[in-house]
């Protein structure tokens, strides 16, 4: 039987949804049990739902980097430690002095106590948890499917990027072709043959882009409701406020703690992000060839991130 | 279907205009050949019909064009795109997606029609071009001929009722050329779809087209039948020359039409005298070369020489090998056995820098070795690098191509005066053996026989040159001997008359209209002196 | 007609820089704020990993708006392609980053809006084909997305060899702000607290700073940015003059009005 949950039966915004809300929850919490729930869960999801898709290979690379943002954090600790001196030390290691002149003095190792090293060791595992989340998204949402749903607001953006995923390969073979073709003339390499190299490739991929666009336009490229420059301005305020609005609640949240204000300040901002590219979406003419539509899988994918999410904002994490 | 009425177009108000005057009528289902000089408004002609020109490319256009009697002077490129499709020369340039379906059905949802209807059209146009088994293939692995028949899925998906090609097939070889041909005159005259195309190589053209229409230098445009159209030889291919030359009217577009004339007319043919190569003057020696791209083989072991004053001609499909062989001579590609032998030295052994001064190779993108702002750059760069007396190089540039403005820039030159250029770079040092990829893609027929006598210069200077094409029309003007491979290996190494006789598989035009030894270009018909 | 087509183009230039003051702000807080709370600092900088991919978004709509055309699109597309690929090509080797070096030189020459989506999709696009995707990605995109946006704020010259100077002392500059950006980004997290190199909530700007220094100075962040910077100079001096041109002789082709 076919795994209903294999990493292309879902949406990939799906993907990204359950990606996040692990994230929130992590980020939320400082309980070590949490978190190494929250790896292993982000680890299994991983290796039952993959497929055999080239972005789907790179487990093995967040689990070292995690790997690495533990140690790192556990090294900061042990080399640069400020001794609190409050508590039991745990481990005593010699004290080392070092003038750095206008940075002023300078200690390393001394005595870390117990509390300090779970703490990094705490911080350390919520930020590996964060980056397989993030990972874990990545790793099962197709990108290619991912930007033929961006929403239409994102529509120049996401052809731009589409297009250069396409070309990629096609530069790299020129870039190669270029080269070889620059021995031809008794050149070797280096950096001034650089131009020689750059320049050719740039001429032409120039003027493919031009062909490109012309291609683009005859097709019916840019067309567009007609909207009035009010409602340009209007749209451009919006996403203004929304852009503000993120920045003050998370100060907000930062100089006292996350309050009804600062949260709701960042909710503000939240509905003008999802309005902005709305009503943004809406100029655009267009239609979609075989949209995915969101399965029952899907609505399970959903629930789990909602559920999550709802975990990490009633505190159950911490 | 598209109405011209008193249009002209200038891209600024100091030159003359590109298209002057225009009224012209193209009826539904009518499929024309455009032609014209290099350089003439072909491109720009075919671009104002969506209004690309002036809208993407600049410039001013007066009077009025109607499309199926609607009135659209002026309307935008994406206004027109429900009536017009357009494809041109690169399909791997201009392609947005990255799968088949996704590139078919791009065009649909700009213009905004429902996800129903589009799938029925995306089957329906897979289905009449061919394409419904490779739906879900990515773009990239296609073949160039598969790529262009995506591109103009693409382009008349939506039902547009007009198709406008700009040199369509000029990245494609001869039969895949041919097969694309068919499939636009089945458009044309059943599925009713009005098809303009620009295109250099007329002659696999003209017997299928409804009509020609004639870019004149001077900006006026000219629609006449096939048989009419040519009164200018310098543009036509050989069999349609030498029928004006000979004064045969009605003028005959292909061979069998020809035929009839050539029996009652008496012509003293002047065949050539067959080519035997000088084996005391061998400068090229290659022996055994051999190529394998990741455990395939693109070459298998095959020798050869070519001697000093001598043109070889290696001919064979795309992806036969010809390219691999040139890079493996030449010494830079890759080789798995065998050797190459310049005076005795194999290029492989030499530094980048001695090995140009022994061989020469321009590539198939022959701008790939052009990297500065301008002609004067260019030219005096080469000759500080060769470390040779300043003009060297403007002197052999000009040799082959005449005074051109020192200030233009390379990118801009015509494709023949791109490769004069990269001649003169390449042969700055005085390489003995020149090897030449492709050198006539893009080129229109002036621009190729001028390449021939540039060719025929440099061959009386010493030079044993290289020519892989699949033009072989160009081939009998300018070849000694002829190299025939096929997927990698060498079938027959002959003097060009023997294979390009009639009755072969390569014969020329000329060769299957006279059917005599040693007659396969014009040339050896009526008597001019050979080269 | 021209009078509106003035005032949408100065109050998209104002949106533009407003929202690129914002972005700034996400990543310089550890030296403006001070917070006595531990706990509360992680759960925002928790908050600050999810609400930066949003800010990007915003702020590649807000520079969209103002409409772009297939030309515009296509020259960001073919960009974004050679940058990633010539930043592939560049990786790996200790301290060569080659990024920066289109990416002053296309925002220079097709104005501070294209520059920001140069920046950005750059990023995004070499992470696409690398699999190099994590929560550091939005970061990097505003980061060299406000390189590239303040890369099209610099004047025009009118001589060529001084416009090559202006960038190149510019890439200096953008090279260590980039970096720096980016330390501040993942200094809180991965120094922790309770170090004599870590963010310290509750303390003074010149603590932090001098913490901030420090931290720079031993995990080698000075030494990569330095790497940069010689690169991108390097770059500038050998291949921009020729780059420059050619894509000036773009920006004609396709039109673009006057970029700056």
């Amino acid at each position: 039987m076919t795994n209903p949950f294999s990493a292309s039966k879902l949406h990939p915004a799906v993907w990204w949804m359950v990606g996040f809300s692990f994230a929130i929850l992590a980020g939320s919490s400082g309980n070590l049990i949490v978190l190494g729930a929250i790896l292993l869960a982000c680890v299994f999801v991983i290796l039952s739902c993959r497929e055999t898709a080239p972005w789907s290979q790179s487990l093995r690379f967040y689990l070292i980097l995690g790997a690495l943002v533990v140690s790192l954090r556990l090294v900061f600790r042990i080399v640069f430690n400020l001794e609190s001196g409050g508590s039991e030390p745990w481990l005593r290691l010699p004290k080392l002095g070092l003038n750095l002149g206008v940075l002023g003095e300078f200690q390393f190792f001394g005595a870390v106590d117990k509390a300090s090293i779970l703490a990094a060791l705490t911080d350390g595992l919520r930020l590996a948890a964060i980056i397989l989340s993030v990972g874990m998204a990545n790793t099962l949402a197709n990108p290619r499917k991912l930007l033929k749903s961006t929403p239409g607001a994102l529509f120049e953006v996401a052809t731009a990027i589409s297009v250069a995923i396409n070309l990629a390969p096609q530069l790299i073979e020129s870039l190669q072709r270029v080269r070889k073709a620059r021995m031809l003339r008794g050149r070797s390499d280096g950096l001034r043959a650089l131009s020689g190299i750059v320049i050719p490739v740039l001429e032409d991929t120039i003027d493919r882009s031009m062909s490109l666009a012309a291609s683009m336009d005859a097709r019916g490229f840019g067309r567009t409701a007609d909207q009035s420059a009010l409602r340009t301005t209007w749209l451009r305020a919006i996403s203004l406020v929304s852009v503000c609005c993120f920045a003050i609640g998370c100060y907000l949240m930062l100089a006292t703690k996350p309050d009804l204000l600062s949260l709701g300040v960042v909710a503000i901002g939240l509905v003008c992000l999802v309005w902005a590219v709305k009503a943004n979406s809406a100029k655009h003419l267009r239609t979609r060839y075989r949209p995915q539509p969101l399965c029952p899988a899907d609505y399970v994918g959903l629930l789990l991130s909602a559920l999550v999410t709802t975990a990490a904002l009633l505190g159950w994490g911490v | 279907m598209i109405t011209f009425s008193d249009f002209s177009f200038q891209y600024s108000k100091t030159d003359s205009p590109v298209l002057r005057r225009l009224n012209l009528n193209y009826s539904p289902g009518e499929f024309s050949l455009i032609c014209g000089p290099t350089g003439s408004g072909k491109s720009t002609f075919l671009k104002t019909i969506n209004g690309l020109a002036p809208h993407f490319t600049g410039g001013t256009a007066r009077g009025r064009i109607l499309l199926a009697g609607q009135d659209v002077s002026g309307s935008l490129p994406h206004q027109l795109a429900e009536l017009v499709g357009y494809v041109n020369q690169q399909p791997e340039g201009s392609f947005v997606a990255d799968t088949v379906e996704d590139e078919l059905a791009y065009g649909l949802e700009q213009l905004g029609i429902a996800p129903a209807k589009m799938h029925e059209a995306i089957v329906a146009i897979a289905d009449s071009l061919g394409l419904a088994d490779l739906l879900t293939k990515p773009l990239g692995y296609l073949s160039g001929g598969q790529q262009q028949r995506v591109a103009i899925g693409a382009a008349i998906a939506a039902g547009q009722r007009i198709l406008v090609l700009d040199e369509p097939t000029s990245a494609l070889d001869s039969e895949a050329a041919e097969e694309l041909l068919r499939l636009l005159t089945q458009l044309a005259h059943e599925s009713r779809i009005t098809v303009l195309i620009a295109e250099h190589r007329i002659e696999r053209l003209i017997g299928l087209v409804d009509s020609v229409t004639m870019v004149h230098p001077d900006g006026s445009v000219t629609k006449s039948e096939p048989a009419k159209a040519f009164n200018d030889y310098r543009m036509v291919p050989p069999l349609v020359e030498l029928a004006q030359r000979l004064d045969w009217k009605p003028l005959p577009l292909d061979i069998e039409a020809a035929e009839s004339f050539w029996n009652s007319s008496r012509v003293a043919t002047n065949p050539r005298i067959p080519f035997r190569r000088d084996l005391t003057s061998t400068v090229l020696q290659v022996s055994d070369l051999g190529v394998n791209f990741g455990g395939e083989s693109a070459l298998h072991p095959s020798s050869f020489s070519v001697a000093e004053c001598e043109v070889l001609a290696i001919v064979g499909k795309n992806g036969s090998g010809k390219s691999s062989l040139l890079w493996a001579i030449q010494g830079s590609g890759m080789r798995t056995s065998g050797k190459s032998l310049i005076n005795g030295v194999d290029p492989a052994q030499l530094a980048a820098a001695d090995r140009f001064e022994q061989v020469c190779l321009v590539p198939q993108n022959a701008a790939d070795l052009l990297f500065l702002n301008s002609l004067a750059e260019e030219l005096e760069e080469s000759d500080r690098f060769a470390k040779v007396s300043a003009a060297t190089t403007a002197g052999l540039f000009a040799r082959l191509a005449g005074r051109l403005d020192p200030i233009r820039h390379p990118r801009d030159l015509s494709a023949g005066q791109q490769l004069a250029l990269v001649l003169a770079l390449q042969l700055v040092k005085g390489a003995r053996v020149l090897l030449l990829d492709e050198p006539t893609r893009g080129l229109d027929y002036e621009a190729k026989r001028q390449l021939a006598t540039q060719i025929a210069t440099l061959k009386s200077s010493g030079k044993a040159v290289l020519v892989a094409t699949h033009d072989l029309e160009f081939v009998s003007l300018v070849a000694d001997s002829v190299l025939e491979l096929v997927e990698g290996r060498v079938i027959s190494h002959l003097p060009v008359a023997e294979a390009l006789a009639s009755g072969t598989a390569l014969a020329t035009q000329i060769s299957s209209l006279v059917r005599q030894p040693g007659v396969i270009s014009i040339n050896d018909v009526l008597g001019v002196d050979h080269a | 007609m021209l009078r509106t087509n003035r005032v949408s183009k100065i109050l998209s230039g104002a949106s533009i820089l407003l929202a690129g003051s914002a972005a700034l702000l996400m990543f310089i807080w550890p030296l403006l704020i001070q917070s006595q709370n531990q706990n509360e600092a992680n759960l925002a900088q928790t908050v600050f990993i999810l609400l930066m991919p949003m800010l990007v978004i915003l702020i590649l709509i807000e520079v969209a708006t103002g409409g772009i055309g297939s030309k515009q699109l296509a020259i960001l597309g073919v960009l974004t392609a050679l940058n990633a690929v010539i930043r592939l090509l560049g990786a790996g080797t200790a301290g060569i980053e080659t990024v920066f070096f289109l990416l002053i030189l296309g925002a220079y020459v097709f104005g501070s809006g294209f520059g920001f989506l140069l920046g950005s999709t750059s990023l995004l696009v070499s992470a696409l084909l690398t699999g190099g995707f994590g929560p550091w990605l939005p970061f990097q995109m505003m980061a060299a997305g406000l390189i590239g946006l303040l890369a099209g704020l610099l004047p025009t010259l009118r001589r060529r060899i001084a416009q090559i100077w202006l960038l190149a002392v510019f890439a200096v500059f953008a090279s260590y702000l980039y970096g720096s950006l980016m330390t501040l980004w993942n200094w809180p997290l991965l120094a922790g607290v309770g170090t004599s190199l870590s963010y310290s909530p509750g303390s003074a700007l010149s603590d932090n700073l001098g913490n901030f220094l420090r931290y720079e100075l031993f995990t080698g962040g000075f030494v990569w940015d330095t790497g940069r910077a010689i690169t991108t100079v390097a770059l500038l001096i050998f291949a921009g003059p020729a780059v420059l041109a050619t894509l000036r002789r773009a920006a004609n082709k396709a039109g673009f009005e006057n970029s700056n």
